[in-house]
Parts: structure tokens; C-alpha cells; sequence
């Protein structure tokens, strides 16, 4: 008994989940896939180029960075990873199976786009509530398909199915590698069913980050810069409403107090102008949701003080450093507390911790946080403004190499 | 003496004092809702000018966290909602705060019902006391509303389906007097109206009390309005009342008025409609976010709750009854998260 999916793209109706295996396990007519295979390369390039017109950009901004993402010379710079070297060579994995988040509408292209940039086979499974970013998406990559090698609509595919198990084990037992993003939850639901005993899981659990802030710095630094940073901070918090991993769900402040209280009431200030030109959208139910989340807190004696300046920002006093709150509390909504140094923050990660977003340290103090750390939490520490700016390396995994294979050759 | 009786100013004049006395009340003893108000900047000791100045909760902060001004050995009984989305508030009361819920209640239905006990046509199925393990919400409404009457008939029998025979054998023993009827509002309309209007019963001596809300009749287009209309053309009911109430503030029961203009306030309650954007008390007329007041809560902080209903005050001191005069509009959306979570959550719904 095996399950139905509707073929999003190449858009189709619906199939018998037995039947899109054996086509994405068929050699294609035109060769096997290569790892940064020409007709991959020449779809993904014209792609892109889709993505980066004015209107669309427009529209969604986040598909103007996937645009980038998947410039000629990016790709490049990928496929450089996973060379071929003396004595080993690297192919594909296979087919792989993509459970992406139902929630941020791009992440479903990245995982895909570089998987089929190492050569694979493809499967994605779209959430049937996908909508805006994610159906532009979709659109692009079907008008892009009139151009391209019939290779790609062969072993690129993208479905929706509702909640059937049936097509998630038939998938997960014809997957070579099975990519999980979208949450502890997910990755215990996916887990159940099992792979093929060669077969492992790439998986994305629920993370939470924070932002980090030398007072020092920031009080130092250009008008034009603070300015910037306040920006990139908006970015970061509201693109996707303070729910995506990458976005900060806390501010530390690093510093002595007069020094922090200055450049926090400065960020602060800047950040409403920010948002009075941009305006974001925060319903009702979303106001009232940041009251929830922000009293509750208080009630638990991890915040001290809670302040609203309207709707689209809400400020909260930590009564510590040490009790971070990594659960969502609605979009605009920062957490802070105070720390006399980066190394006291050491001890508050957790490995749950993924994107440390920074302004005002030097390099090598970063470099010392992050040795201070040891690998037990934070992935990634990047400048304020890049939180979700995706990257070939993500929670740790160099995606590349993950969605390769390496075949040795010694010769005496 | 009826709860209805009290005008606007003399109801602010009353209500303000008693709110300022619970707000320290419960922030002497729950040190979690003295935390919040700490941290809300509200100290002791500040003076407000209005009930509306006063620091409100909203209502899901009851299914998230325990909240109560009364010791664990006081608690005498631990009230669950069942709320759509699987999250529940527990409200704990001692003995005290449990025996006025009840009296408060019977007190605002004898407005409408009087204090006799009335034969009592229930709009639902035997069927949900079968279990008395897993009590569902809609048990327990059910359940608290069958104190106020006697000789209890239910309209469905224990597979749901409608029971005329049952339904008509009621009215012949207590058709020709005044009786009680009660029911969710979308089974009374799906269940009672149908089955009186196909079988032509007469209730024009009846009273129904129905609550719960449009949002299942919506589709059938079907208001309050139009609920009231037809009913007295189709089956001679006249006296409907819908009310509103929630187990956070439990013992507090606003009435729909003879008028049927309307929601009421008893007199030791109050709403305030809130603009969703700067949260101020808007103008008469002017949708918002209901906000509920109550002096009932001792044995928890919930005098002064902000709820997830949207509605509207029509008029204040003009109706049948005096003070504020309201409708509920509908709920306010669940705040969506997106986010790299949920792949799975989404057909949880």
C-alpha cells in the first residue's frame, strides 16, 4: 500500500510514490550526475538570475539573497570544497530526501540547490502550506525548467503529500541521505522511519541564538555604522519573525553598566527609527502573544523588568546572564542582560546554541570566545546583519561534503 | 435584587476600590504575580484614577503558568479549560472562592430564570457523563448549568442523534409553564431549532440560556439576530439568553438582556474593549480587544483579564439594563510562529 504525492516541481499531479522513486533511481539518458555536474550548474545559474529581477526582489527580499547565494562564482567557490584530490575522488551520494521546515519558506532551496550542485538525486517535500516566498520559489524553478537539460526534471523533484506515513517510509527507505531540518519534533517523527542500513540522517534540531554587543565598541564605532548595525539587527530579528534559528532571541550587552546603558540607550533609539520607516506588521495576536510570553517570564523571575514601546518592540531585563530564554517570545521582542566580558558568557551556552551575531570585538577576541567555547555550543559568529544569511556551512556541517561521497584510489 | 442594576459611574465608584484591595491582595500572596507587577513597574502603594489604569493579565498566561494567592493545603479544587490548541489554564480555588462561584452564578442566572428550580430541557446527550473520568469542558458546562433545574430531559440520546419523542414528551409535562432550556449555542441551533421547527413544538414558555459563541454557525450565516428572529417565528421562544463567561473568571456571567441588544455586566464585573495597537480603552462603537473585570477572583489573580475576544461596546446606561452594553465579535487569531520548527505541527490543526 503505498501513498500519492502531488508533484510541485516539476509541476505535475499527483503520482504514486513508488513510481517518482524509480525515476529518480534511473540513470538519466544524458550520463549519470557529476558532482557540479554542467546541466545542474546551467539550471542553477539561470535560476538564480530569475530570482535577482527587480520584481521579485522586490517582493521578497530573502529570495534576492538565495539569488546571490547561487551566483556563478558562489557556486564555484562550493564546488572548490569538494575538489577531487590525489587519491580521492567525490560523487554524489545518491537520492536524498529533504524534510525541510514548513515555516521559513527558503530553507527548502538552499539544502536542495546544494545537493543537487554535489550531483544527487532529489527529493523535497514542500509543505502544503507554503505560500508567498516559497511559491515564488516554485515559480521560478518551473519557468527556468523550459531551458534546461531533461536531466534535471528527471531527478529534481519537489511534491507535497498530507500526512502520510506511507511516503515518508517509502522515501526514507529509497534515500541515500535524508536531510531533517525543521526541529527536534521533526527529527523525532522522521526518525521512526527507518533507512536503508547505509543510509544516515542529516539532522537540524530546534537551536536558538543570541546577539552580542561590546559597549565599548559600539560607543566608538561611526554613526554610519551604529546606524547599520540597528538595521542588520532588524533584519535579523523581524525577516522571519524572530522565529528562525539564526535570529537573536537575546541581547548581551558587554561592558561595565555606564558604558552598556549608554550604547544600549543609543541602539535602542536607533532601532525605533528603523522601524517607524518600516513599519512591521504585529497583529493583534501577535501583541498580545509577546504580552503572554514576556509576563511569563517575569512570573518565573527570569525577567526583572518588561518594557513595551509599542507593539513591533518590547524590551526585557534579564534578572541574569546565565538564564537565557531560547524559547520564541513573538517578533520584536529582546531579552538583556549585562556581562563584564565575552568569557563570562562562556558558561551560558548550551549545544543548543547555533548563531552568535557580534558587533564591536575585535577578531581575535571572537576567536577567543569561540576557544572559550570548545565546540560545546554556537555555530556560527557572524556580524550583526548575517544571522540569516545562509552558508554552505551550517549547525556545524560542512553541507558539501556531507552531500558527497569520497572514493579512495591508492596505486602502489 | 437583581445583579443588573447597577449604572456606569456608580459601578466605576464601586468596582475601583475593591480591584485596588484584590491588586494588593494577590500580590501579598502570590509572589509570582508580585514579580510580574514588579517588573510591570506597578509598586504597591501607586494610585489609579480608573479601572481601566489597572495592570491586566492576559488570559493564556493561566495555561503557561501557576498562578494562585492560596496556599497548596487551601486548594480545594483545581479548574481545567480545554483550550482548541491542547494548552490548559488551571484556576485553584480553596473552599471559599468555590462556594461563590456557584452562588454568584445561580445569583446572575435569577435574573433571567428566577430562583425557583424549572424543568430543564438540555440541549446535548446523556452520553457525556458516561465517562466520568475524562470530563470534557462541554461535561462540565452542562454539568454546572443542571443545578438550576430539575426533571432534566436531554434533546439528543446517547448516539447524538435528536429524540423527538423525549423532546415532545417534556412539553407535554411542562410545556403549559414557564421552563428552562439550555444548550452550546451551535447545538441549539442545529439540534433544538431544527427538531422544533420540523416537529412544530412550541416553546414559547421557555428560557434558554445558550453560550459558546458563532463561530460554528458562521457558515450558515447565522448571527445572533437572525438566531433570536427565527427561533420566536419558528418555535415561539421569546426569552434568549446568550452569556459569556470563562473559566479564568470563574463566577462571572455577562447576560444578554431581554433586549437582546446586548451583553450585560453584573455588578461586581465590568469589560473594557482595548485598541490592539496602543491598548487604550477605545470610544463606544469601536471594535477592540475584550478586556474582563471581575471582583469574584480571591483565590487568584484573575480580576483583570485580557482575553482573546474581540468585541465591540454598543452603548453604556441605554439598554435594558444599566452599565455597558457589548457583543463578542469573534476570537483573535492563535499568533502563527514561522521559524525553523513545526515541519510536522502543520496538520496538527
Amino acid at each position: 500500500m503505498s501513498g500519492k504525492v502531488v508533484e510541485r516541481f516539476p509541476a505535475g499531479g499527483a503520482t504514486d510514490v513508488d513510481d517518482l522513486v524509480a525515476a529518480l533511481r534511473a540513470v538519466p539518458a544524458g550520463g549519470p550526475l557529476t558532482v557540479g555536474d554542467d546541466r545542474i550548474v546551467e539550471f542553477l545559474v539561470a535560476f538564480a538570475r530569475r530570482l535577482l529581477r527587480p520584481a521579485v526582489a522586490r517582493r521578497h527580499p530573502e529570495l534576492a539573497s538565495l539569488g546571490f547565494f547561487l551566483r556563478r562564482g558562489e557556486i564555484a567557490r562550493a564546488l572548490a570544497r569538494v575538489a577531487d584530490e590525489p587519491g580521492q575522488l567525490r560523487f554524489p551520494r545518491g537520492l536524498v530526501f529533504h524534510v525541510p521546515p514548513a515555516n521559513v519558506d527558503t530553507i527548502f532551496v538552499y539544502s536542495w540547490a546544494l545537493s543537487a550542485l554535489a550531483g544527487n538525486a532529489n527529493v523535497v517535500r514542500i509543505s502544503s502550506r507554503s505560500a508567498g516566498a516559497a511559491d515564488a520559489v516554485l515559480d521560478a524553478l518551473g519557468d527556468t525548467l523550459a531551458d534546461a537539460d531533461d536531466v534535471v526534471r528527471q531527478t529534481q523533484r519537489m511534491v507535497t503529500y498530507g500526512r502520510d506515513d506511507a511516503v515518508t517510509a517509502a522515501l526514507s527507505a529509497a534515500a541515500d541521505l535524508r536531510v531533517i531540518w525543521g526541529g527536534d519534533r521533526s527529527v523525532g517523527e522522521i526518525r521512526r522511519h527507518p533507512l536503508a542500513p547505509h543510509a544516515r540522517d542529516l539532522t537540524f534540531p530546534d537551536r536558538s541564538s543570541f546577539t552580542v554587543i561590546g559597549a565599548a565598541g559600539w560607543l566608538a564605532a561611526a554613526e554610519a555604522d551604529r546606524d547599520a548595525a540597528a538595521l542588520g539587527l532588524y533584519n535579523d530579528a523581524y525577516w522571519f519573525d524572530q522565529a528562525a534559528c539564526a535570529s537573536p532571541r537575546a541581547v548581551y550587552w558587554v561592558g561595565d553598566p555606564a558604558s552598556t546603558g549608554a550604547a544600549r540607550a543609543d541602539l535602542l533609539s536607533r532601532l525605533r527609527r528603523v522601524l517607524d520607516g518600516k513599519r512591521p506588521e504585529v497583529d493583534a495576536a501577535m501583541a498580545v502573544e509577546k504580552r503572554v510570553a514576556t509576563y511569563g517570564l517575569a512570573v518565573e523571575g527570569a525577567a526583572t523588568a518588561i518594557h513595551f514601546d509599542g507593539n513591533d518592540l518590547a524590551t526585557v531585563e534579564l534578572a541574569g546572564p546565565d538564564d537565557i530564554p531560547r524559547r520564541w517570545l513573538g517578533v520584536g521582542t529582546f531579552p538583556q542582560a549585562r556581562v563584564d566580558s565575552l568569557a563570562d558568557l562562556a558558561p551560558v551556552v548550551v549545544r543548543r546554541d547555533q548563531t552568535v551575531t557580534h558587533f564591536g570585538f575585535a577578531a581575535d577576541e571572537l576567536v577567543a570566545f569561540a576557544r572559550a567555547l570548545a565546540g560545546r555550543g554556537v555555530d556560527r559568529i557572524v556580524p550583526v546583519g548575517d544571522a540569516l544569511s545562509f552558508a554552505a556551512t551550517w549547525d556545524g556541517y560542512d553541507l558539501m561534503r556531507e552531500f558527497t561521497r569520497i572514493t579512495s584510489v591508492v596505486t602502489r | 435584587m437583581s445583579l443588573f442594576a447597577l449604572d456606569q459611574a456608580a459601578r466605576e465608584a464601586r468596582l475601583l476600590p475593591e480591584l485596588v484591595e484584590l491588586t494588593e491582595h494577590h500580590r501579598a500572596r502570590s509572589p509570582e504575580y508580585a514579580r510580574l507587577l514588579a517588573s510591570l513597574g506597578h509598586l504597591p502603594g501607586r494610585r489609579y484614577d480608573r479601572v481601566a489604569d489597572l495592570p491586566w493579565l492576559p488570559v493564556r498566561l493561566f495555561k503557561h503558568h501557576v498562578l494562585k494567592s492560596i496556599g497548596d493545603d487551601e486548594v480545594f479544587k483545581v479548574l481545567t479549560s480545554s483550550g482548541t490548541t491542547g494548552d490548559v489554564s488551571r484556576i485553584y480555588l480553596d473552599k471559599d472562592a468555590a462556594g461563590v462561584q456557584q452562588k454568584m452564578l445561580s445569583a446572575t442566572l435569577s435574573a433571567v430564570i428566577g430562583t425557583k428550580r424549572l424543568p430543564m430541557l438540555l440541549v446535548d446527550t446523556k452520553a457525556l457523563f458516561k465517562n466520568r473520568t475524562s470530563f470534557s469542558a462541554r461535561g462540565a458546562g452542562v454539568l454546572g448549568l443542571m443545578n438550576f433545574g430539575r426533571d432534566h430531559t436531554f434533546v439528543l440520546d446517547e448516539q447524538e442523534r435528536p429524540d423527538p419523542d423525549a423532546v415532545r414528551a417534556f412539553l407535554e409535562r411542562h410545556g403549559d409553564q414557564p421552563f428552562l432550556i439550555f444548550g452550546f449555542t451551535f447545538m441549539t441551533w442545529l439540534y433544538l431549532y431544527e427538531l422544533a421547527r420540523e416537529h412544530r413544538f412550541d416553546l414559547s414558555n421557555g428560557i434558554l440560556i445558550h453560550s459558546g459563541g458563532w463561530k460554528k454557525l458562521v457558515d450558515r450565516a447565522v448571527d445572533n439576530a437572525e438566531f433570536r428572529r427565527r427561533f420566536t417565528a419558528d418555535t415561539g421562544l421569546t426569552r434568549i439568553h446568550n452569556f459569556y463567561g470563562m473559566v479564568e473568571q470563574i463566577g462571572t456571567t455577562f447576560l444578554e438582556g431581554p433586549d437582546g441588544g446586548g451583553l450585560y455586566c453584573p455588578e461586581f464585573a465590568d469589560v473594557i474593549v482595548r485598541d490592539p495597537h496602543t491598548w487604550a480603552e477605545v470610544p463606544v462603537g469601536t471594535p477592540g480587544v475584550v478586556q474582563v473585570v471581575s471582583t469574584m477572583p480571591r483565590s487568584y489573580p484573575g480580576h483583570l483579564l485580557l482575553t482573546e475576544d474581540r468585541g465591540v461596546v454598543h452603548g453604556v446606561d441605554d439598554g435594558a439594563w444599566p452599565g455597558k452594553r457589548f457583543s463578542i465579535l469573534g476570537r483573535l487569531p492563535r499568533a502563527e510562529a514561522r521559524g525553523c520548527s513545526d515541519t510536522f505541527a502543520e496538520a496538527a490543526a
